[in-house]
């Protein structure tokens, strides 16, 4: 325990003091003020059009902090070789990579927090229509990403970083389209094709079943229950692929 | 005498490139290192030096053979590696004190230990730079540091006089005659054999995988005139 909590320290200062993420950051806070110029071309509409832009900014930033340090965590270290200190020392590779990952989590969450409490500052001063939901919809995006940093630090025990970042990338694409497309080709009454709709809705993570953006704007959305039971969901994915993760580090060498 | 590594018929098959060619890097390594040696491990590049201290550590899985240690395990172990790399963004003192943690040690104890380290290998005033703004030889000094953040029994260095200047070599020196002194085995690789010659009380020379000569520093000079020129004929044989 005191391994992982040392190698999750030890992260969240590493890439919390990254002049990358720095410079994403401030790009992502210029995009989510952006939302103010869009908001004053709309009719009636400058609050909904500063949430609904301001949380498009905040996901879009979010996953690509998310995925490209989550590419660079495992992988940096194999080849700068600091893992020849790290495993010449009492650290279990399940150690380091629950280390890593804890760690990226803190980063993601000063990073997310910081996007959305500034998204939250920007409606209420300007529009006079922030509510709690946006905040609750910045927290689903974290608890989505949490999901998506897991399946990128599995790949990159498999292959490179940059392939690592790709596939991350495509696994968030496709969990916000995997529902959809388990409903529509349940409709095609394909046997073929429902089974491997299925077998990716159930390897890849449904992202879209965390997504409250459109409660944010008054439109119906999830209940609190449903809310709580597909977070609980994401986690137990996140535990599964750190589990598989740990599985494929463990076979390497160094 | 106990040994404190004991290696019996090490093998060693990796597989490289698209097509999983079979490389043979070490061919029956039998090596015994006393407690409290200062030991050498000669030989050309590629003669299987670091893939043996790898198995050594776990780093490796061996393909065939054995690797004892006389230590309860690796918390009783030190370890530099070659060209060592630690984490930009790091200071000196918290690289330490993450390494402290790795071993467990507490909070007050972690603090105590770092800054006997730092004193120990002469990086006080530079502590709190970020790792990115130390030279290669404070690098190495860093490195050196926190592969006794453990108090280790044994200690593995590879190549620990790489890229140092003449001070930093003679700082590096006096470290291991310290850790000599006070009954502790080190291992390391090097190519300087003036540095093995001052230091070490045994060595073991490596050709191709396997360990071609080993023995005492004196056993070897009685038989050449100098290190360098036995060296030359075990490699050359």
């Amino acid at each position: 325990m005191n391994q992982v909590v040392a190698i999750a320290v030890n992260t969240f200062r590493e890439t919390i003091r990254d002049r990358v993420l720095a410079v994403i950051v401030v790009f992502a806070l210029v995009m989510i003020a952006g939302g103010l110029w869009l908001g004053s071309i709309s009719l009636g509409e400058q609050g909904r059009m500063m949430k609904d832009f301001g949380l498009v900014a905040v996901t879009f930033f979010g996953l690509i902090v998310a995925v490209f340090i989550a590419a660079g965590l495992v992988h940096k270290e194999v080849e700068k070789r600091t893992v020849f200190v790290l495993f010449s020392k009492p650290v279990s590779r399940a150690a380091f990579i629950c280390g890593k990952f804890i760690g990226l989590c803190g980063t993601m969450a000063v990073v997310l927090g910081g996007m959305g409490v500034f998204l939250f500052l920007l409606v209420w001063i300007v529009a006079h229509d922030a509510s709690g939901m946006l905040l609750v919809a910045v927290a689903m995006i974290y608890v989505q990403l949490l999901a998506i940093m897991a399946v990128t630090i599995f790949f990159s025990t498999l292959g490179s970083a940059i392939l690592a970042s790709v596939l991350g990338i495509c696994v968030f694409v496709a969990g916000q389209l995997s529902h959809n497309v388990l409903s529509l080709t349940r409709l095609s009454h394909n046997a073929v094709t429902a089974a491997l709709s299925w077998i990716v809705y159930v390897v890849i993570p449904n992202l879209s079943a965390v997504d409250v953006k459109a409660g944010v704007v008054g439109e119906s959305t999830l209940s609190w229950g449903e809310i709580g039971v597909w977070t609980a969901y994401l986690l137990a994915y996140v535990v599964v692929v750190l589990a598989l993760a740990t599985l494929v580090f463990r076979r390497k060498e160094f | 005498m106990v040994p404190a590594i004991q290696i019996t018929g090490l093998h060693k098959t990796v597989r490289v490139g698209f097509r999983r060619r079979e490389v043979v890097i070490l061919r029956g390594v039998d090596l015994d290192v006393h407690e409290n040696d200062v030991f050498g491990l000669l030989g050309p590049n590629g003669a299987g030096k670091t893939t043996t201290v790898k198995v050594a550590l776990g780093l490796m899985r061996p393909t065939a053979g054995s690797v004892q240690l006389g230590v309860p395990g690796v918390s009783q172990v030190g370890y530099l590696p070659e060209n060592p790399y630690f984490y930009d963004y790091l200071s000196g003192r918290e690289f330490l004190g993450f390494c402290a943690r790795l071993f467990g040690l507490d909070a007050s104890r972690r603090r105590e230990r770092v800054e006997e380290l730092l004193r120990e290998v002469g990086l006080e005033r530079a502590a709190d730079a970020q790792l990115r703004k130390y030279s290669k030889g404070m690098l190495q000094r860093v490195g050196i540091a926190q592969a006794l953040v453990n108090d280790p029994q044994l200690v593995l260095l590879d190549e620990p006089m790489t890229g140092l200047d003449p001070v930093g070599r003679v700082e590096v020196k006096r470290i291991i005659q310290r850790l000599h002194e006070t009954g502790k085995t080190i291992m390391f690789n090097s190519h300087i054999l003036s540095d093995v010659h001052e230091l070490c009380t045994r060595i073991a020379i490596m050709r191709e995988g396997r360990v071609a000569w080993t023995g005492a520093v004196s056993e070897a000079l009685a038989e050449a005139p100098t290190l360098e020129s036995f060296f030359m004929r075990v490699v050359t044989a």
